[in-house]
């Protein structure tokens, strides 16, 4: 890559995927708030209802996640001055996150799953 | 670009690295949908459907969240590797199964509600 083209594109593409990252916190606060959340009718005894302890535990679950994951995210891009520069080779940094944050994301993910698919076949 | 090259892999431009981060992201954000359609088919709405029905259909969505669960960092890699070696990406048919997945439970619903 050349220094001209370096100028032309100062630090969008990170921008981007920490925007991709912060919709992705987004979206899983609201997936714990939709378990939270009794049926849509009161008193409705037409769908299963979950222990309200569960419910409570799988949104602090989500909660803690993504502030993990955003605590992270928020001290590397601090580190590598708002992803323009990776201060161990003087280049923009590679990726947003690290490859382990995008495990514990995985592996929360697949455990909510686990959660929703248990609390159904297990009444 | 970083200078140091393990022989035999060429440097990656971080352009790429940042696009495949997104799209891993992109997949784990239709992870999340999916699962959130799970949540409401099978706690929230109260459809009146018989009960095998609305389990099954929450469930295929489920299944499906844990799927792309499963695909998003796998694919992450793979297409870390190929940047890094060089060689063809292979497109997989996951988006189709997703999509017709989708469209197929949005019938389903849509039927349920009509009949």
């Amino acid at each position: 890559m050349n220094p001209s083209e370096e100028r032309r594109d100062p630090g969008l593409q990170p921008e981007r995927t920490l925007l991709s990252w912060q919709r992705m916190l987004i979206l899983l606060a609201l997936v714990g708030l939709l378990y939270l959340r009794g049926p849509l009718e009161p008193g409705s005894t037409v769908v299963p209802e979950v222990a309200p302890l569960l419910r409570v535990g799988f949104m602090g679950f989500t909660l803690l996640l993504g502030a993990g994951l955003g605590l992270h995210l928020w001290l590397r891009w601090r580190r590598t001055s708002h992803g323009v520069r990776d201060p161990r080779t003087g280049q923009p940094p590679l990726s947003v996150a690290s490859p382990w944050a995008m495990a514990v994301l995985c592996t929360g993910v697949m455990a909510m799953t686990v959660t929703v698919v248990a609390t159904v076949l297990v009444p | 670009m970083s200078t140091e090259v393990p022989e035999g892999e060429q440097a990656v431009d971080y352009r790429f690295t940042l696009a495949n981060e997104r799209t891993f992201l992109a997949w784990i954000r239709t992870a999340l949908a999916l699962l959130a359609g799970a949540v409401a088919v099978l706690h929230l709405l109260p459809l009146a459907w018989d009960e095998t029905l609305r389990t099954v259909v929450g469930l295929l969505l489920a299944v499906l969240a844990a799927i792309v669960t499963v695909y998003a960092p796998v694919r992450w890699y793979r297409v870390q590797k190929v940047m890094r070696r060089g060689g063809n990406l292979r497109m997989s048919v996951l988006p189709l199964i997703t999509t017709f997945a989708v469209g197929l439970v949005c019938l389903v619903v849509l039927l349920g509600n009509l009949l």
